[in-house]
């Protein structure tokens, strides 16, 4: 048996992200990752740093929109987490902040913005309407149906390819152990320790535990014999090849699913929440397999990058699909875990913008008991009912 | 398109995929053939466009029966063809379609469902039986000055001369282990080149012993007479066939202005100093080929290694049904066999798409199968003999690229650049996961260029099996189209009562 102080389970972004913390911290950290590290969603995403509220959580309503502003905090903190990361890490992360447009192209997407830019400026966040005008001097590369946009010039993009790899390799420098390969297979408390079980691999010992498993994390969960209500969504990336630089922004669609930016290498990369297909296995979802892509998500993708007409001409060269996990109020899912000594889950969300974020206050919880920023509203204890406690 | 639900689907309409049209159509099916070229024929019978003036490369004797199955296919009513029409993609086969493709009212029916772009533009086919026989392409193999203007795949050479009636350049040096070489060297003297050199790597007795023995085997009597054919020319144009020669590197400063070869022992290891140079404006390489099974990876279609094969090869069985149901393949994919057994393996398959789409009764279907099981038979023997015989020496080729030497041409990627990222992050070992930290494979060639030998060298810096290492996933579209294309889709696709805008999504 080994034994560590903190285990932790998952090797993408926030697995990775929370080891670094907590051995920067000081603590003995042991992460295990069943495939290779940034494999899954951490590495398939947009790579959009995203401030201002998302079309997934302004196309439902006052209600929900004011719902999910409440994680806004949390946005303000990580606007300033990214722009230092990459001196805090020593790594390059491909942190760009140009800013962000969110394109209006009616009425009643301007009205959409107007509300969503007057919740996000209670909450603090430094974002501007734009009239048609001054969106065009702004970004002359977007088409004329463009009628508006709210503009917030913190936003930007950062590079999936490196950040998770590049919180690893900060994390190993300071001592933390991190493991491909192994997959965590059972997980029970013998009142004093974790005692977790790895395929092919020894059992571990562990004082703490911190769930970091994106779509795995209800499975992980479970085999701590704790419901949590993590959904899996399946979504869609197309990326063109090379081009002259183009947009400078992250650029974003208040009535239509859309995140377009350009990569620090030409591409440009099309996404915005696209559903794609989970495959399943005897009737329940196989979250292992890749999920399948859908045509009308691969063609309306393309449809509303018609925004920027100069892309219409670039070829594509993949479509790729990916899972991540979503809380059913949309907001994050982190702290700990009611009635399980030291066990810690993060996860939902924007978890890749707000990723530096989860990571440092769930290691701080962990660490020291509190926080710099509230976390109650997220904690999994919202869930308590649904495990009778 | 005349129809987009035929029975049968081809995808690719070399040997393989005619031979399956024309058996599948006799028993009745209606069958759709389409291929990204602007003729049919696939690499071997390939042609130049109508409209282009000259002789027909197909006019040998060794062609004989191509010209026959094209005549054939070309005229059955049952066969529709849809020429510069690439197949991008294939979706719904591990999922239940969506209904959106069907127009209002109509049933959805089962199967794949296969986006093809084409002169209208982008398509949803949706077949009842799916056949993919896309063929194969040339092994890149990475050296010093491969990526030099001149330097060529002996394909690349022979498909300019065949397709375009083009001399790739003036003075040719061809190096591999492939007995296209002799072929395509034969073609390129007749056509007036100057062929410096042919260097064979294997450690052989001469190129005529081995056709020799190759005419022991029964049933290849084309094949061999071609062979024989072809070193005749070669002899009387005086062009020097060494064998145990490899091609170590290319040189030049904005073009090939020579090729540096040397002795090799039985591991294609160099002899020390045998180098020497021959000068050339122009270097082919044939090493082999690798199946183009991306369409089919991507469609799902499970593939295993086997390097004598060509690589990643389909997984099939009997009847040439590959791991999903209403898919079959032929030809290369499932084995780099040559042209004659790509052919029985399309009849193989177009006999069990006919039986299994109820065309054909038992009986005759048995009697059909007993004759092309003999087919398969002997064709089998010659691809099993040229595998043991011309397969690549992996090691020693991976041993030709230093750390300075472009692995990725599309994004420009250097074997060293790959090695210290290997060292700079423990565990890191897919090709998909060195793909996503180093962009090796991530270009507009979708790692075809460059997958196998960053297969090769992860599987030497990690000590993996490469099964573990894996190949890069195949994503659609398997090549290039523009984005506008896949718009104009949803244009055609979408009506203002369903709108594809609010997906399940947070619904
Ligand atoms: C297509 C797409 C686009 C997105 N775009 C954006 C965006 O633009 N901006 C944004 O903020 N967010 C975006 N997201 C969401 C974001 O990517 C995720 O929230 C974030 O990456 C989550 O990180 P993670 O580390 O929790 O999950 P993952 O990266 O999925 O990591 C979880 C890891 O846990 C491992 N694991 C699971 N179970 C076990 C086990 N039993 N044993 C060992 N290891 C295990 C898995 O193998 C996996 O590597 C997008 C997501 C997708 C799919
Ligand atoms: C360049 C080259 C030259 C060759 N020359 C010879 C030779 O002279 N003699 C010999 O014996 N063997 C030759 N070979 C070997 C040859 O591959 C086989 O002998 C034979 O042609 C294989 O038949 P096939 O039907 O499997 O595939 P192929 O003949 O390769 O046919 C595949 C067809 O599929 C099409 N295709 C592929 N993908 C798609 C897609 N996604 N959408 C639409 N269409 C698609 C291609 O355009 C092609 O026409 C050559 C191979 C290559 C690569």
């Amino acid at each position: 048996m080994e034994r560590t102080e903190v285990l932790v389970i998952g090797g993408g972004l926030l697995g990775c992200a929370v080891a670094y913390h907590l051995a920067r911290g000081g603590a003995g950290v042991h992460l295990i990752e069943k495939d290779q590290l940034n494999r899954h969603a951490s590495g398939q995403n947009a790579g959009s740093l995203h401030f201002q509220l998302e079309y997934r959580m302004i196309q439902h309503g006052h209600a929900v929109a004011a719902r999910a502003a409440e994680a806004l905090p949390l946005h303000l903190d990580a606007m300033n987490s990214w722009a230092g990361l990459e001196d805090e890490l020593g790594e390059p992360c491909g942190v760009r902040r140009g800013g962000g447009l969110m394109l209006a192209e009616s009425p009643e997407d301007l009205a959409l913005l107007a509300h969503k830019t007057h919740l996000e400026h209670t909450h603090g966040l430094d974002v501007e309407l734009l009239d048609a005008r001054a969106t065009h001097e702004l970004a002359p590369y977007l088409s004329e149906r463009v009628v508006g946009a709210a503009w917030c010039p913190g936003e930007g993009k950062a590079d999936p390819r490196l950040v998770t790899h590049a919180y690893a390799r900060a994390a190993r420098r300071l001592g933390a152990r991190i493991e491909t390969g192994v997959r965590l297979t059972a997980l029970r408390h013998d009142g004093r320790h974790w005692l977790a079980d790895t395929a092919a691999g020894p059992r571990l010992s562990a004082r703490a535990v911190v769930v970091a498993a994106g779509v795995w994390t209800a499975e992980v969960a479970a085999m701590a014999d704790i419901r949590l209500p993590v959904v899996p969504v399946a979504l869609t990336m197309t990326v063109t090849a090379a081009t002259r630089p183009l947009v400078p922004h992250l650029v974003q669609h208040a009535g239509r699913r859309l995140s377009l930016k350009q990569s620090a290498e030409g591409n440009i990369l099309i996404g915005g929440g696209r559903a794609a297909k989970f495959v399943q296995q005897a009737g329940t979802l196989d979250l292992d397999a890749r999920p399948e892509l859908r045509l009308d998500s691969v063609f309306a993708g393309a449809d509303a990058a018609r925004v920027v007409p100069a892309v219409q001409r670039l070829p594509v060269l993949r479509v790729w699909s990916g899972a991540t996990s979503l809380a059913p109020d949309q907001l994050p899912l982190l702290g700990a875990v009611p009635r399980r000594p030291d066990l810690y889950v993060a996860t939902g969300g924007s978890g890749f913008t707000l990723g530096p974020t989860y990571s440092r206050l769930l290691a701080e919880q962990i660490l020291t008991g509190s926080t710099a920023l509230p976390l109650d509203d997220y904690s999994p204890a919202r869930f308590g009912a649904l495990n009778f406690v | 398109m005349n129809t987009t639900t035929p029975d049968l689907l081809v995808v690719g309409a070399g040997p393989a995929g005619l031979a399956a049209a024309v058996t599948a159509a006799t028993h009745g099916a209606r069958v759709l053939v389409v291929d990204e070229q602007p003729r049919a024929g696939g690499q071997i019978w390939r042609r130049p466009d109508p409209g282009n003036p000259g002789p027909d490369p197909l006019s040998a004797p060794a062609y004989a029966a191509g010209r026959a199955l094209l005549t054939r296919a070309a005229a059955h009513p049952g066969i529709d063809f849809a020429h510069h029409t690439t197949a991008w993609g294939v979706f719904a086969t591990r999922t239940a379609p969506d209904g959106w493709a069907a127009p209002p009212g109509t049933p959805v029916p089962a199967g794949p469902r296969v986006a093809v772009h084409g002169p209208e533009g982008v398509e949803v086919l949706l077949p009842r039986a799916l056949l993919l026989t896309a063929g194969a392409y040339d092994l890149p193999v990475p050296l010093p000055g491969w990526t030099l203007p001149g330097f060529l795949t002996v394909g690349g050479i022979q498909a300019l001369l065949k397709g375009h009636r083009t001399l790739a350049g003036r003075r040719i040096v061809l190096a591999g282990a492939h007995p296209l070489l002799l072929i395509a060297a034969a073609q390129l003297v007749r056509a007036g080149a100057d062929v410096a050199e042919v260097a064979f790597a294997q450690h052989l007795p001469a190129p005529a012993d081995l056709i020799r023995a190759v005419a022991a085997l029964p049933g290849n009597r084309a094949k061999v007479a071609e062979g024989l054919a072809a070193l005749r020319t070669l002899r009387r144009a005086g062009v020097p066939v060494h064998t145990r020669t490899l091609l170590l590197r290319a040189e030049g400063e904005q073009h090939v202005t020579a090729a540096v070869l040397a002795r090799v022992d039985q591991d294609w290891r160099p002899v020390p100093g045998s180098a020497r140079t021959v000068a050339c404006d122009t270097v082919g390489t044939g090493y082999g080929f690798v199946p183009s099974t991306e369409l089919a990876r991507q469609a799902g279609c499970a593939a295993h290694w086997n390097g004598p094969a060509g690589g990643w090869v389909l997984d099939h069985d009997d009847a040439m049904r590959t791991s999903l149901p209403h898919i079959w393949a032929a030809g290369e994919l499932t084995g780099v066999a040559g042209a004659e057994h790509a052919v029985a393996t399309g009849r193989r398959a177009g006999l069990d798409i006919g039986r299994s789409l109820g065309l054909l009764e038992s009986a005759a279907h048995d009697r059909e199968l007993r004759s092309v099981e003999t087919e398969l038979a002997a064709t089998g023997r010659m691809a099993a003999f040229l595998d043991h015989t011309c397969a690549p020496h992996r090691a020693g080729l991976h041993a030709l690229a230093d750390d300075d030497t472009v692995l990725c041409r599309c994004e420009e990627i250097t074997f060293g650049q790959v090695r210290h990222t290997l060292a700079d992050n423990p565990g890191l070992d897919t090709a998909d996961a060195v793909k996503l930290l180093t962009r090796a494979g991530m270009g507009p060639c979708q790692g075809r260029m460059c997958g196998p030998a960053l297969l090769e060298l992860l599987h030497r810096e990690t000590g993996l099996p490469r099964e573990t290492i894996g190949a890069f996933t195949a994503r659609p579209p398997v090549k290039p189209l523009p984005v506008d294309a896949l718009a104009r889709a949803h244009d055609a696709t979408t009506t203002p009562e369903s709108p594809t805008d609010a997906g399940p999504v947070a619904r």
